[in-house]
């Protein structure tokens, strides 16, 4: 039984987190007066690089690394429940809660750095370098407010934490919500914080030296760990869901919130972005964090 | 020499086994001796028996790679001698007997460092440790004056018997004469040479088990002297806890900008044993502070004895100088991405039990800030760790002497196997231990931590199950495995190293490829990661060291070497005190 649930997650992941990607790039398109591609060319592009070959091999470690890194996305999924109340899509969440999803969500970049530095391409560890930097200073004001709302719910249930809020987290406490969101957009890997991946213009990033279905599966797993991180913020301020339609719309809304950000912004140097996230969202988290424990007294 | 280290190894974790459960208590009146009201003893405690267990565990796992150096016999008699105080140390139930092992702990240490150490790193050592055990001894001194009696059963009224300020005057002493041996940052001036120049033998224990030292007696300290129940609130727990943070944030970037791999496992030593300071501030804190040292002893073992394979093999220590060698030992690396996982505390490895243990015990005790600090501290040693593995066994091999070389041998290997299969088990049944760490809280009357079976670690607030998160993990991983075998695509192997996508150029041996080992350099260009990154404690010590110069050449003044001046001065002191006696 539990394993028809966690294939259905796994499922459900797949096909929104793509259907998500698709919207992203085409939203972004037309913020930029373009018409861009369909909602469903990202989805066809990793079905098809599947069935491509890859063009050299470095290595057992070398494959290894996207491996792990999908692991760790597909974890981080499992132990995400869905929904707050229901038995169903709650995946492996009663055996596990926040702190250990916090660690599983460092695992895939881990592992992938190990793939990535294997393959020997300098441009490849550069940003893998940038992404453990960026990795590091996003956590910072991102576990500030996730503390205070572990706190305020007296648990580190994710469950129990979106069961537990009467007036949702965002607005009975913004100052966390806005910090988590900067941490959030570069989660994402959004403008400005997306020197990592560097998507567009620059030939450098983790991806550099994978092809054919190792590629698609370092796209999938971003598919299925894009989704598992906007269920995760729903969960811990958003309210959580109560059904699929409750958990699309919120987790879209949220989505497009990103998208809209990253749109408008420039992008940051590494220590640039590093400077900021450890400035800005970290002192309105403190902030929020004190304000929280003083209300909750 | 070696087979006798083996069995005098075997022995002591013999020995140590026999004790655990038992009562065993030897004390004896030195009034005998003349020296009245004095009582020292022995005891096997159950906290005792556990920093003893690391302590044979630690001496297990180097004698095992002992057959691969060439170590003299007095090497080897002041290696049992260590031995022989260190269980001094962890068996006294009294701080004379403490002290003795303590100024033993040290004065051999001193000894082996002589091997290897340069004249400086042995000078700022030995002055260290002796500043360290003089600070206890006056420590131990002041807590007498009150208490009568040095066992630690009476430390406790004597403390309270103490004068506010002499509380403060005696826990000052204490935590100096600690936190050098622990090398809290800002007191690891001697610590960074030593690490790196001992012998590669002898540093797995120095990180392992010696630093633990510190701990324990911190613990002693903290549980039969101050009584942790009264310790929340208090300046003492703020000290903990801020001077443990600060180790463990400023270690780790000190950390990432190092080249040397000796160095920064140093670091990162400085930064783990950080965590322990700090959930020891807090009176629940001790079944972390428990699980995060077993895990760091077994850890750092790991983590050290594989880089002293790799400095065998290739007689490399820094990561500029290597690179490439995983295809050449992969098992090494293997056991060496198990450590990193463990002391990264990622999950399904048993690095993640004791961390998490520390994290709900601050979340419960309602530390918040603590607990986001420690939660970017661990965050931020994802660079260092990842410099750690790539710079050795990732990227591109710097010479080409690594294209030929082989697997370390066995004997590197089997302690490291031993060790990760100790990680691997704790990680898949992470309550294995919460038992025995229960009889130890119980015996100290502190709160226990619950516990509900093997698999699962973890309380009200939170819990996980170790056992269902290490078969998802397995299982999950397999699936995505079977899943890209059943894809059929041929890659073509890579023919040479060069064999890159590379800007559309093509890269030869002049094109500097091993670029990683340097990451961490830009971070000097964020603002207060730069701070941290160009200073350093040294600055402080130099300064207090030109001052000592200084004053030391009035002395030089008086004692010139001239013999008639000098026996005039002499004299003329003489007459002073003469006539001063005879007033």
């Amino acid at each position: 039984m539990i394993i028809l649930d966690l294939a259905l997650m796994l499922i459900t992941a797949y096909f929104v987190g793509f259907i998500y990607y698709g919207l992203y790039r085409n939203i972004t398109a037309r913020f930029q007066r373009r018409i861009g591609p369909t909602i469903f060319q990202s989805f066809y592009d990793s079905i098809k690089f599947f069935g491509k070959k890859e063009a050299i091999s470095h290595g057992w470690m070398f494959y290894l690394g996207p491996i792990i890194m999908a692991t760790g996305a597909i974890m981080t999924l499992f132990f995400i429940p869905f929904f707050y109340q229901s038995e169903s899509f709650s995946g492996l969440s009663g055996y596990g809660n926040l702190f250990l999803v916090l660690y599983l969500m460092l695992l895939g970049p881990l592992g992938n750095a190990m793939g990535v530095g294997v393959g020997g391409n300098p441009f490849g560890v550069m940003g893998v370098t940038r992404g453990l930097t960026r990795l590091f200073a996003l956590e910072l004001p991102f576990y500030i407010a996730v503390v205070a709302i572990m706190s305020i719910s007296q648990s580190a249930d994710i469950a129990t934490i979106a069961g537990s809020q009467t007036t949702i987290n965002a607005f009975a406490h913004p100052l966390l919500f806005i910090a988590a969101l900067f941490s959030f957009v570069a989660m994402m890997g959004q403008s400005p914080f997306d020197v990592v991946g560097a998507p567009v213009e620059v030939y450098s990033g983790p991806a550099s030296e994978f092809s054919g279905k190792f590629l698609s599966l370092l796209m999938s797993q971003s598919a299925i760990f894009s989704f598992a991180k906007l269920v995760l913020m729903v969960n811990l301020f958003l309210g959580g869901a109560d059904g699929f339609f409750e958990l699309l719309w919120k987790t879209f809304v949220l989505f497009l919130f990103v998208i809209a950000f990253g749109a408008i912004y420039g992008r940051f140097k590494t220590p640039q972005s590093v400077d900021f996230l450890i400035k800005v969202p970290t002192v309105i988290a403190i902030v929020g964090l004190i304000f929280a424990t003083a209300w909750g007294n | 020499m070696r087979v006798l280290s083996l069995i005098i190894s075997l022995l002591a974790l013999w020995g140590v086994s026999t004790l655990f459960g038992s009562e065993a208590h030897w004390q004896i009146d030195m009034g005998s001796f003349g020296l009245e009201g004095v009582v020292i003893g022995l005891k096997a405690t159950a906290l005792a028996n556990f920093f003893a267990l690391l302590i044979a565990i630690g001496f297990f796992s180097i004698s095992l790679i002992a057959s691969k150096y060439k170590l003299s016999k007095g090497f080897y008699a002041l290696l049992y001698l260590l031995l022989v105080s260190l269980f001094l140390i962890v068996y006294a139930e009294d701080y004379l007997l403490f002290f003795v092992g303590w100024e033993v702990m040290s004065v051999t240490t001193y000894l082996l460092f002589s091997y290897d150490l340069s004249r400086e790193a042995l000078i700022k050592y030995i002055v260290f440790a002796l500043a360290s055990a003089m600070s206890l001894l006056g420590g131990i001194m002041v807590l007498y004056s009150a208490s009568h009696s040095f066992l630690y059963t009476d430390a406790h009224q004597g403390f309270i018997a103490l004068s506010a300020t002499l509380q403060v005057i005696f826990i000052l002493l204490m935590l100096f004469a600690f936190f050098i041996k622990l090398g809290v940052i800002g007191f690891h001036y001697w610590l960074m040479d030593s690490y790196e120049q001992s012998s590669d033998f002898f540093t797995p224990y120095l990180s392992a088990v010696l630093s633990k030292m510190g701990i324990y007696a911190l613990i002693i300290l903290l549980v039969y002297v101050v009584d942790i129940h009264m310790i929340s609130g208090t300046w003492l727990a703020y000290t903990l806890a801020i001077m443990g943070l600060l180790s463990s944030i400023i270690a780790t970037f000190k950390a990432v900008n190092e080249d040397s791999m000796k160095r920064l496992l140093a670091y990162s030593s400085i930064a783990q044993l950080g965590y322990i300071v700090t959930v020891l501030s807090m009176a629940d804190g001790l079944g972390g502070a428990l699980y995060h040292s077993l895990i760091h002893t077994l850890v750092k073992l790991l983590l050290f004895i594989n880089i002293a394979g790799i400095i065998y093999m290739t007689a490399r220590s820094k990561f500029s100088e290597l690179g490439g060698l995983i295809y050449r030992m992969p098992q090494s690396f293997v056991l060496l991405l198990i450590g990193i996982i463990s002391l990264a505390g990622m999950p399904p490895l048993a690095g993640f039990a004791s961390k998490f243990l520390i994290y709900t015990t601050l979340l419960e005790g309602g530390n918040l800030l603590i607990l986001s600090a420690m939660l970017f501290a661990s965050a931020s040693a994802f660079l260092y760790i990842y410099k750690l593995i790539y710079g050795i066994y990732l990227g591109h091999p710097t010479s080409k002497r690594y294209e030929t070389i082989r697997e370390v041998p066995l004997a590197f290997l089997i302690p490291q196997y031993l060790l990760s299969l100790l990680l691997i088990v704790a990680g898949v049944y992470p309550g294995i231990v919460i038992p025995y760490f229960n009889t130890i809280l119980k015996e100290l009357r502190l709160e226990t931590i619950p516990f509900e079976s093997y698999t699962i670690l973890g309380s009200e607030m939170a819990s996980y199950n170790g056992f269902v998160l290490m078969s998802a993990f397995v299982g999950v991983f397999v699936l995505i495995l079977l899943f890209m075998l059943s894809l059929r695509s041929k890659a073509k192997e890579a023919k040479d190293r060069f064999d890159i996508a590379y800007c559309g150029e093509v890269p030869d041996e002049g094109t500097h490829l091993h670029y990683g080992f340097s990451m961490g350099k830009e971070l000097k260009r964020v603002g207060f990661i730069g701070v941290i990154l160009r200073n350093s404690s040294s600055v402080f010590y130099d300064y207090i060291s030109r001052q000592l110069f200084g004053f030391a050449t009035v002395f030089r003044k008086l004692y010139s070497g001239n013999l008639s001046f000098n026996f005039n001065i002499a004299a003329l002191f003489a007459l002073i005190l003469l006539w001063w006696g005879l007033r």
